[in-house]
């Protein structure tokens, strides 16, 4: 991301000017005493937050601190504005009289990320700017300065009348902001406590000086309630400024020590490289360095283009997961891994890659072991796929047989029943018998030939692959040409999983390609078998459907081989398979 | 001893040797079917008196076939199932079904059927 230059800019020539008026406007005020301290702290507000807020804003342009610390520092310019002798300008002043702490609160929860990261912040959040603003005009169009005590105040133009609504609205602002106040501290308090050690020491100024701005804010607030002392309410409302001028730079402190504290992480990460973490270890040593507990390692498998996690499943990072960066991490110009990150380190990208170059080495190691876990995945997936093709097989060869032979068989011997009490007495129908009974005896017989060449075919045994897959052809239905075969015998194996390749190629042609031809070579060379059977019919057949294919992938795979299928539509189908042998 | 059958298998081949087998003993097949749906709607149309079943078929299994055929009470037939398997493989459940008894298809003749039957 790129940080907005000229807008900031401008908003800092903005800052300058307004801060320069400002600072004669409260001077020049003469309903107020302490002018000169206040115009002081005016002025140290307004520039420290508008500074270092447009500082930060520049830095780190994903994140709202910086925003953030900006508006608090133009919302105290104008707060100042109360000190006017004009009215407008007065008006507005005290319509914004109360506007900084809202913002300030929601600095305050935003603190370290920018976001407010729960509910109750929000909730909180909103309060406030409800009270500040919505409630602050209801106050104004019912307060008469004058009538206030304050002689010498400019008019009120928002005047509709003077009431009494404006005390109870009044104190119903103060009891709002004690309360509200009462529970960003306990956050806040809870928040420095619940943080690691180095998070907490980058988060103390902040917290410290914030909560500290709050509870003076509180007690002015609980001082000027009870109306007890307007000597001590001033004294609390100077201290109170001077806590918030300082408050800028506590949060520049907090930023530089939480960069100070990820770059003590990241030389504790380069630390504990060297020693094996275990599995997991590397993730919470990077999760550390770069202070993202959510942040997940993804490996990079060259083989299959893709991520998979730490186990070896498959991780999908395109697109990353909402609120999600991926960083890809490399090693000697080969890509090993990709951190995913919380989206708000995009500004971090440059730390991400020197976290990233540091593990780099470690990662592909993690790297090479997350691919071998998930080799062994898909190994006991292939082999649980394999038993399970076993056993169907051996049903359909059970079902095969059960409504094939055996029934023929079973009819045939009630035929020769038949025959043979009919033999004396009819023999011409124990003849008409004899002939149904030699039909079905053929029948049967061939329906056990094709059973048994399913199970593994004699011919390849006895005769070899080239004399196979003569036969294969010739049993198509579709005209086969088998252009080459190897002249040596392969290893059994190999000659198998070539054969059923090839059937299953020349079944699917017959069956679904409306092919009009089909060509099949097997080639041996550089101690490989590449099998090709292409036809020029409808293609468009998909890998992924029918088990068919599926049981010759895990076939071919068992020998260490591969299997591919191109089959555009209307531009035929090729099977190519390669499968080592010696 | 009943005389009217329905042979009730899913292979042509077995129905065809079975019906020449019991029209030689002297019964009278008045139909086939060839699976566990056609067997309950061709019971009900020809009241057959025995019905050979084989235990297999590619719908409804055969002694869920013989208990829907008993169902109807008095005017029940008697059934003889009937399988290429042997009366190991199917255990307790010919027992169990209300079946008059079990013929492996290896073994059927028209002695066989009189035996169990009444």
């Amino acid at each position: 991301m790129s940080s907005p230059r000229r807008p900031l800019i401008g908003l800092g020539v903005l800052a300058l000017a307004t801060g320069v008026a400002t600072f004669l406007v409260v001077l020049d005020g003469h309903h107020n005493s302490d002018r000169g301290a206040f115009a002081a702290l005016t002025l140290a507000i307004g520039w420290g937050f508008t500074g270092t807020g447009l500082y930060v804003w520049r830095r780190q342009p994903a994140s709202r601190i910086g925003p953030l610390m900006t508006a608090v520092g133009f919302s105290g310019l104008l707060k100042a504005l109360g000190f006017a002798n004009d009215s407008v300008l007065f008006t507005v002043g005290s319509l914004a009289a109360v506007l900084i702490y809202a913002v300030l609160v929601h600095l305050l929860l935003s603190f370290p990320s920018g976001r407010l990261e729960s509910r109750l912040d929000r909730l909180l959040v909103a309060g406030a700017y409800l009270n500040t603003i919505v409630l602050q005009l209801a106050l104004v169009v019912f307060s008469d300065p004058a009538k206030e005590g304050c002689s010498r105040c400019p008019a009120n133009p928002l005047l509709i009348t003077h009431s009494e609504a404006a005390r109870v609205i009044a104190t119903a602002q103060l009891d709002i902001a004690i309360a509200l106040l009462g529970a960003v501290v306990a956050i806040l308090y809870r928040r420095w406590r619940g943080g690691t050690p180095s998070q907490g020491r980058a988060f103390a100024p902040v917290l410290g000086v914030g909560g500290l701005t709050f509870v003076l804010l509180m007690a002015s607030l609980v001082v000027e309630q009870a109306n007890v002392s307007s000597e001590l309410a001033e004294a609390l409302t100077l201290a109170l400024f001077g806590s918030i001028a300082c408050l800028p730079f506590a949060f520049l402190l907090g930023l530089v020590r939480l960069r100070f504290s990820q770059a003590e992480a990241i030389s504790s990460l380069v630390g504990q490289l060297g020693g094996s973490g275990g599995r997991g270890g590397l993730r919470d040593a990077l999760a550390e360095a770069l202070g993202d507990r959510t942040l997940e390692l993804a490996y990079w498998v060259p083989g299959r283009s893709s991520y998979v996690d730490a186990d070896g499943r498959p991780m999908r990072i395109d697109p990353p997961p909402k609120g999600k960066i991926a960083t890809p991490i490399e090693h000697e110009g080969q890509r090993v891994a990709a951190i995913v990150h919380a989206a708000e380190l995009a500004d971090e990208r440059e730390l991400v890659q020197t976290v990233g170059a540091a593990a780099a080495l470690t990662l592909r190691n993690e790297r090479l072991d997350a691919e071998l876990r998930a080799k062994v995945t898909e190994l006991h997936a292939s082999r649980s796929r394999i038993v399970q093709a076993g056993y169907e097989e051996r049903r359909r060869l059970e079902r095969d047989l059960h409504d094939g032979a055996q029934q023929r068989l079973m009819a045939l011997g009630i035929n020769l029943r038949l025959i043979r009490d009919r033999i004396e007495s009819d023999p011409k129908q124990a003849a008409a018998l004899l002939d149904a009974s030699l039909h079905e005896l053929g029948e049967a017989t061939g329906e056990l030939r094709e059973l048994a060449r399913g199970i593994h075919p004699a011919v390849l045994t006895n005769r070899g692959l080239a004399a196979a897959l003569k036969g294969l052809a010739g049993r198509s239905p579709v005209p086969v040409e088998v252009l080459e075969t190897p002249d040596d015998r392969l290893p059994s194996p190999v000659e198998s999983a070539v054969y059923f390749v090839v059937a299953e190629a020349l079944t699917n042609a017959a069956r679904y390609a409306r092919a009009r031809v089909v060509t099949v070579s097997v080639v041996r060379h550089n101690g490989q078998v590449d099998v090709e059977v292409s036809d020029d019919g409808v293609g468009g057949a998909d890998a992924e459907q029918g088990t068919g294919l599926r049981g010759l992938q895990d076939r071919v795979a068992a020998l260490d081989g591969g299997l591919e299928l191109t089959s555009a539509d209307g531009k035929g189908t090729v099977l190519r398979a390669s499968i080592p042998c010696g | 001893m009943p005389k009217t059958v329905l042979i009730v298998d899913d292979h042509p081949s077995f129905r065809a040797s079975a019906r020449l087998m019991l029209e030689a003993a002297g019964f009278e097949v008045v139909g086939e079917a060839e699976d566990g749906g056609a067997a309950l709607a061709a019971a009900r149309r020809l009241r057959p008196e025995l019905v050979l079943l084989d235990v297999r078929l590619p719908d409804i299994d055969g002694f869920e076939v013989t208990r829907r055929l008993l169902d109807v009470g008095e005017a029940a037939p008697q059934i003889v199932l009937v399988s290429s398997h042997d009366s190991s493989d199917l255990g307790e459940a010919v027992g169990a079904s209300g079946a008059r008894g079990f013929v492996p298809k290896s073994d059927l003749s028209a002695e066989a059927i009189a035996l169990l039957t009444t």
